[in-house]
């Protein structure tokens, strides 16, 4: 359904999209997980047709989104990351509004219309402004004026920002009906729960590269079973990098991933079986430990292994 | 395309209409505008009247005349005669309220019969300066004339007098006297006005017709409201970016240019509405032959749609709302002053008035007024028309680009 290769967006001397590439498939949720300014919307306004890509070469349903951009964008569902709503028409002419502009006509219009009223919980409230709904009511309407003209290829752009917890839970079931009928899902966002929950396959984005790629299971499986550990408090650089290759003779998979003079990031299995050896070992070193936190394998430890940052920095 | 050229006319139709408000402000101010300039134009015809004051305590026949004269042919359009009491007279005349007032004492008519002195007394109003002069000039005429009057007339006067105080006279009586005084006259005539020259009287040069100064100012006051209507609805493109269903539209295929002239279609009703309005408002007060009404509701509305697509495609090339906003209002009002919304182009020096009809407003000015004033319907030329058109396409061309060339898409 959606093919992107080696993917480049350059702005002067400034490379928002390095050379990506994936595919995403009929019926599947694609994620593009990275922290903000990794690349994501700029992939997805690419991939929409609203930015011409330097290089690399985009195909919806296998036309080119440059060379055949109409039929491209025929196939297409945008849900943009703002709000994109006539907040002064009531909520049931934005998506007659919408499901025109696909060419709907008519009883097919309508009755599509009365479905995703239904589907996005606004059937009773469909002749009230949008000005008037609560900041999750607006994002159901967003969502739905990008699917009212069912298309094969969903793009949403990071579609949970800043909306409560419940209208969350009601816009993944919404994505992942739209995928159950059918519908390949482009799903950016910078929460790993999110990705881990609903996409099938993802591109981990970080400086516009993709730095990892396949399904969740996959991805999970790079890590092993190893934790990541952080510890805070006071940390000489010389003495601590020596005690903790002094360790990695008895923890055979200890690994630092980033270390300064406040913070110190460690990669091993089994961490907290570990932990009152590494306490001795950094005590030894001068250093002292005011915080610890150990999070078990997951996306956003992954995340942390491949380039040593938080996800959400 | 043409269905949803019309849905997105009707889209901006429906949320234009709830902001009743600008409706009222764009024709508010032509309407404030307009009422004052048309007040000021048509509050009296430019002569000045006066009022004067008599205190007629003679209450004779004599009297009465001199009271009537002020009031006769084309002095009467300029002075307005008050009989008051003396106590009366002087108090207004105190207060600035009268440009004059004249006392005519008791006794007036038998001084003036037996020629003896008699004093009138006329007070004038020192604030004013054009109108005692002229009451005191034509007291003085009076005073001339009933002198020699005296002298010619004096004993059929005196029989008048007596006549009236008695029974109403005979018809004998009044042939009579009227044979006796026309008698007196003719012989007296040649040597008062002996003709010395022969008068030719010369018919007057044809003037033009005036033209009707507030009529002249209708088209530039329609064409202010238009021209706040078409600036304000050219800023709908920048909200519509700014509420994100631009970019939204612009990854839909091939809808730029039907929702583009959707827009100029929904801008050609605001602004037909709004034309309609000031357009049948005008053509009442000015009494307008109505079979123009329709070429001109025409032109102004499509007109307004050009000025409408050329005002987008000037914001849209700012880098922010803004500035957009904030130039394309400073752009009105050198757009007014030329185009003849402050002054009537017809009433400007012919060099700054032919610049004037170069503007797109100016343009239009000229030829709704030249179709107000033509003698019959449809006087605006096909090559009016056809240019008016050319610049409505290439604006909403303008604007289409524009949209495309990324203003949608940020």
């Amino acid at each position: 359904m959606l093919n992107v290769e080696g993917l480049v967006k350059q702005y002067g001397d400034f490379v928002a999209v390095d050379n990506a590439s994936f595919n995403a498939d009929a019926g599947s949720v694609f994620g593009l997980l990275g922290p903000n300014g990794a690349g994501k919307s700029t992939a997805i306004k690419c991939i929409s047709g609203l930015l011409v890509p330097t290089a690399g070469r985009i195909t919806v349903s296998g036309h080119d989104i440059v060379k055949d951009g109409k039929a491209a964008r025929q196939s297409l569902g945008v849900v943009p990351q703002e709000l994109a709503l006539y907040e002064d028409l009531p909520a049931v002419d934005n998506l007659r509004y919408w499901g025109k502009a696909y060419g709907l006509r008519g009883k097919a219009l309508e009755d599509r219309v009365a479905d995703v009223l239904g589907y996005i919980g606004l059937a009773d409230r469909a002749k009230d402004l949008p000005k008037e709904f609560s900041g999750g009511m607006q994002r159901r309407l967003n969502f739905g004026c990008g699917i009212v003209h069912k298309p094969k290829l969903l793009l949403l752009d990071e579609p949970t920002v800043g909306i409560d917890p419940q209208s969350r839970a009601k816009l993944f079931d919404l994505v992942e009906a739209e995928r159950d009928a059918g519908a390949c899902v482009l799903y950016t966002t910078h929460y790993m729960e999110e990705a881990e929950r609903l996409c099938d396959s993802l591109a981990i984005l970080d400086h516009g590269k993709i730095i990892a790629k396949g399904t969740v299971a996959e991805l999970k499986s790079q890590l092993g079973a190893r934790d990541a550990l952080q510890l805070s408090g006071s940390f000489p650089v010389d003495t601590t990098k020596a005690a903790i290759a002094s360790l990695m003779s008895s923890i055979t998979d200890l690994e630092i991933l980033s270390q300064d003079e406040a913070t110190l990031m460690l990669t091993l299995s089994q961490a907290s079986h570990h932990l009152p050896s590494i306490f001795s070992a950094l005590s030894g070193a001068g250093g002292s430990v005011s915080e610890t936190s150990l999070r078990s394998p997951n996306l956003e430890t992954l995340f942390l292994l491949l380039t040593g940052k938080e996800l959400r920095e | 395309m043409l269905s949803f050229l019309l849905t997105s006319a009707r889209k901006d139709l429906a949320r234009w209409r709830q902001d009743k408000t600008a409706l009222l402000i764009w024709l508010g101010i032509p309407f404030l505008i307009g009422g004052l300039i048309t007040s000021m134009i048509d509050s009296g015809d430019g002569t000045p009247t006066g009022v004067l004051l008599i205190a007629d305590q003679d209450d004779s026949l004599l009297s009465g005349f001199v009271v009537g004269a002020y009031s006769q042919d084309q002095l009467g359009e300029l002075i307005v005669v008050e009989q008051v009491s003396v106590q009366e007279g002087e108090l207004r005349i105190n207060d600035g309220d009268a440009s004059g007032f004249l006392t005519i004492p008791a006794g007036f008519q038998d001084a003036f019969l037996n020629e003896t002195p008699v004093t009138l007394t006329l007070k004038t109003n020192p604030a004013q300066t054009i109108l005692p002069g002229i009451i005191e000039d034509v007291t003085e005429i009076l005073l001339d004339s009933g002198f020699y009057a005296q002298r010619l007339l004096g004993p059929e006067i005196q029989q008048i007098k007596n006549a009236a105080s008695n029974e109403l006279p005979d018809d004998v009586f009044v042939a009579g006297i009227s044979v006796d005084i026309q008698n007196k006259i003719s012989k007296v005539m040649p040597k008062l006005s002996p003709l010395l020259l022969d008068i030719v009287i010369l018919e007057p040069p044809p003037t033009a017709p005036q033209p009707d100064m507030a009529l002249l100012f209708l088209p530039g006051i329609i064409l202010m409201a238009v021209l706040f209507a078409s600036n304000s609805l050219a800023a709908d493109y920048w909200e519509e970016r700014e509420k994100g269903t631009l970019r939204r539209l612009a990854s839909v295929p091939g809808v730029l240019s039907a929702f583009v002239a959707g827009k100029a279609v929904a801008a050609l009703a605001v602004i037909g509405i709004i034309a309609t309005i000031t357009l049948a408002v005008g053509f009442a007060y000015h009494d307008v032959a109505w079979n123009k009404f329709v070429p001109s509701l025409l032109w102004v509305s499509c007109g307004g749609v050009g000025l409408f697509a050329w005002f987008a495609a000037l914001q849209m090339l700012f880098p922010n709302n803004r500035a957009a906003n904030l130039l394309t209002t400073i752009l009105l009002f050198p757009l007014m002053m030329a185009g003849g919304s402050f002054f009537p182009l017809a009433a400007l020096p012919e060099w700054i008035a032919g610049m004037g009809r170069l503007s797109p407003n100016g343009f239009i000015v000229d030829r709704l007024a030249g179709e107000l004033s033509a003698a019959s319907p449809w006087s605006i030329d096909a090559k009016s028309w056809l240019t008016q058109f050319a610049i409505t396409l290439s604006g909403l061309a303008l604007s289409t680009w524009r949209l495309r060339s990324g203003f949608a898409r940020k």
